[in-house]
């Protein structure tokens, strides 16, 4: 073998984080300001913060299809698009491109994923909620799956540390079941969101509150110093931000991490596989091959954060294989690409709403109301496990109720220039439970056109969810009955599928035992203390909440820990 | 609309209502067949043109503002039947289409005209039960329309509202001339409505 010294210097670093995505770049981040040296490889292209939102400013007339997705378009995406559309003219840049990066289902899954600088943290629904005290005890109280290995004050104060430097817009209102986090000023209810607030709280004792969102309403020194302003209320998020107003790893973390001069990128580069030392019993590096070049190369590190999203890290591990991990590196417990868990939707309830005629809105609020989940809590019990939250709000219709409205001609259009009258919807994420039988695995002999074995899913809703999902309806309906709203609808989706919240996790859970769990309780492969995994795979059971600042308060906790058994050489 | 676009728009969802071409896509997965072709190119004679026009510019006329001719609306119908809808609605359509060259549109007078497309309309509500129209709340704010796919395409006066609306609505003259166009609004305000409101357009 030919040893290269020079070469082999340049592709050592202290640490390797596979992903830039949501996670991958808050490891970077953390790595980073601790003082270490960090590579970070992302598969997709470069996206650059601002230069590259090429679509952010322009205006409706400039998008040929004006947001509609066309068929060609819906061949290429057809997992983005085959429920709605996803990726579209707007946002497609940040979603990625199904032809070409093709999957095996052997049940459906929509596996939604994002090739490129800053991951689904670019498109990412921004919505910020801490899991509660229960979330970690549930599985352990009710017999499912394993217990968490962490209790809710383990991840408290990192929880704190991320919310801050990301900047939530939100309302602390004390409630148990949705722990208070660090807020910048709430965003506005309108009048009759307000109205359905004061009503749910009379009539049915349920909360409601303003969503909890990662756009700046007030930019603090540390957001301003990064560049971020406040949100421009344009709502054209997922077209990337050019103020910087919502967080995003381009916005956020990976700047935060360039500033400490100790990060370096590479793009197009495909982890294939974890390189395991027989010798010392740790990862030594990381093989990947260009995805355009097809060059493969081997980088070194003291330790390896993989952070490519459930479903690729669970890939990246099981295609990771050595004659100590003949079955995929972590995975001597046969739990590696099992327990997938999502949140499912696609059910909830819509009203039109009568009055208030004279309230309107100024600018568009990318946020919604917030209702916390109120099943199997408190006194509340049902035939099912766990809950669901509801995300919705009150709008006024505009000109496109036009569209199924008798009338055409002048005074139809001088009316469609006015806007019609209020409406409100809400749907709800509900809890997926752990279940070994919902799995990913790679195919025997399906390789991908860089070599890699494809990814096969096979998982599928099961009797909790089903049964979770009629009364997610029913409530829903309920809710806007009594509220007194007009021609109340329910919709329950029978069409969805595992994946399509975008919150997949559960591949690579933690746990106490590594009998039945591929990680420990600092997100360390068992057997393989040198590697972490901290991004959604982690997750032991799902909540209902929104997973975004949870897998970043577990990545900061990872990598404050990973430091810390550097220099105590216990790495 | 794209996935996180702001519930603000939860409402346009009762009225708002896109029809979804992309359910097609759908459906070839549900049937686990290949990719069906591309339709054939979709193409109109010159007098069905002159009717895509006259109606379009029917829906929305010139006033005071301009009109759907006036910004290019009847081409854009075309070109989105063509890149975004498949065979059912572009039978569809031209069945429409056909319904009123056989009735003379083109030759009638304007009353006659404006009688023959209020007919179309009672005629298309009744059609649109079929297709169970439902709206879904869809990502963490986003909502959509759905409907359950019809081997019958959309009626021709609903792709013809539809395309119209959306290609005059969202062009630059007929957004800044109907609307308080406003890209950047800087900040969100609960505010009471001016007399003569119009809507605001971002």
């Amino acid at each position: 073998m030919n040893l290269n010294l020079k070469s082999d210097k340049a592709h050592t670093f202290d640490a390797i984080v596979v992903g830039s995505g949501m996670t991958g770049g808050m490891a970077a981040k953390e790595l980073t300001e601790r003082g270490l040296q960090v590579l970070m490889i992302e598969r997709g292209r470069e996206v650059k913060h601002i230069e590259d939102y090429d679509t952010a400013m322009k205006g409706p007339w400039e998008f040929e299809h004006r947001g509609k997705v066309s068929i060609h378009s819906a061949e290429e995406y057809w997992a983005n698009n085959r429920f709605g559309t996803l990726a579209n003219e707007e946002t497609g840049p940040f979603f990625t491109n199904d032809q070409k990066n093709p999957y095996i289902e052997k049940r459906p899954f929509d596996w939604i994923k994002a090739y490129h600088t800053g991951g689904k943290s670019m498109h990412w629904g921004r919505q910020s909620y801490r899991m509660n005290k229960k979330d970690f005890e549930a599985n352990a109280k009710e017999g499912i799956a394993i217990d968490w290995p962490i209790r809710y004050e383990d991840l408290e104060p990192w929880y704190t540390h991320v919310e801050k430097f990301v900047g939530i817009s939100g309302q602390a209102e004390g409630w148990e079941v949705l722990p208070d986090g660090h807020y910048l000023p709430a965003m506005p209810m309108s009048a009759p969101e307000l109205y359905f607030r004061e009503t749910m709280k009379k009539k049915l004792n349920r909360p409601v509150t303003i969503g909890r969102v990662a756009n700046l309403t007030k930019p603090q020194p540390w957001h301003t110093d990064l560049g971020r302003a406040s949100c421009q209320y344009r709502s054209k998020c997922a077209r990337g931000c050019p103020y910087g107003g919502y967080y995003s790893s381009l916005s956020g973390s990976i700047p935060a991490a360039r500033k400490t001069n100790k990060l370096t990128v590479l793009h197009d580069t495909i982890a294939s596989e974890i390189i395991y030392d027989e010798k010392t019993k740790k990862a030594k590096g990381v093989r990947v091959i260009n995805q355009n070049t097809m060059a493969v190369e081997e980088f070194f590190a003291k330790i390896v954060f993989l952070n490519a999203g459930s479903m690729n890290t669970a890939a990246l591990l099981l295609n990771s294989k050595s004659n100590r991990f003949p079955t995929g590196l972590g995975n001597d417990s046969d739990q590696v690409g099992r327990n997938i868990m999502d949140h499912h939707l696609g059910v909830g309830a819509n009203a039109t709403v009568e009055g208030f005629e004279n309230d309107y809105i100024f600018g568009q609020r990318p946020n919604a109301l917030y209702i916390p989940r109120f099943r199997n809590w408190g006194t509340d019990k049902k035939d099912f496990l766990r809950g669901y939250g509801y995300q919705g709000g009150a709008s006024k219709s505009d000109w496109k109720r036009g569209i199924i409205t008798n009338g055409f001609g002048a005074s139809f259009k001088e009316d469609m220039s006015r806007p019609g009258t209020w409406t409100m919807g809400f749907g709800g994420f509900g809890e997926i439970l752990p279940d070994p039988s919902n799995r990913m695995f790679l195919d025997k002999e399906k390789k991908d056109k860089w070599g890699i074995p494809m990814i096969v899913f096979d998982a599928a809703f099961g009797e909790n969810e089903l049964a979770m999902r009629k009364d997610m309806m029913t409530s829903a309906v309920e809710m806007l009955e009594v509220a007194g709203f007009k021609n109340v609808t329910g919709f329950n989706r029978q069409d969805t599928h595992p994946g399509l919240g975008i919150h997949d996790m559960g591949t690579a859970r933690m746990g106490k035992d590594p009998k039945n769990s591929v990680l420990n309780k600092f997100n360390q492969v068992h057997d393989c203390k040198n590697v972490f995994v901290t991004d959604g795979a982690a997750m032991v059971s799902s909540s209902c909440v929104n997973p975004s600042i949870t897998y970043m308060a577990m990545t900061a906790r990872a990598a404050d820990y990973a430091v810390g058994e550097l220099k105590r050489h216990n790495l | 609309m794209n996935r996180r676009t702001a519930i603000t728009h939860v409402a346009t969802m009762l009225g708002g209502a896109f029809s979804a071409p992309t359910l097609l896509a759908m459906k070839r997965w549900e049937g686990r067949v290949p990719a069906e072709g591309f339709p054939a190119e979709f193409t109109l004679t010159e007098n069905q043109k002159l009717i895509v026009a006259e109606v379009a510019e029917m829906i929305i006329p010139k006033t005071t503002t301009p009109g759907a001719k006036d910004v290019d609306v009847p081409a854009f119908i075309t070109m989105m039947l063509q890149d975004c809808y498949k065979t059912p609605e572009h039978k569809s359509f031209l069945e429409g289409l056909n319904n009123l060259e056989k009735k003379q549109f083109l030759s009638v007078n304007a009353g006659q005209r404006t009688a023959l497309l209020q007919q179309v309309e009672i005629d298309s509500a009744e059609e649109m039960k079929a297709y169970q129209v439902q709206q879904t709340k869809m990502g963490d704010n986003e909502d959509r329309e759905q409907m359950a796919a019809q081997a019958k395409g959309l009626p021709f006066w609903r792709l013809m509202k539809e395309l119209t609306m959306l290609g005059y609505f969202t062009s630059e003259e007929g957004i800044k001339s109907s609307f308080e166009y406003v890209p950047i609004p800087g900040k969100l305000e609960m505010i009471q409505m001016k007399p003569n409101q119009k809507s605001f357009a971002y």
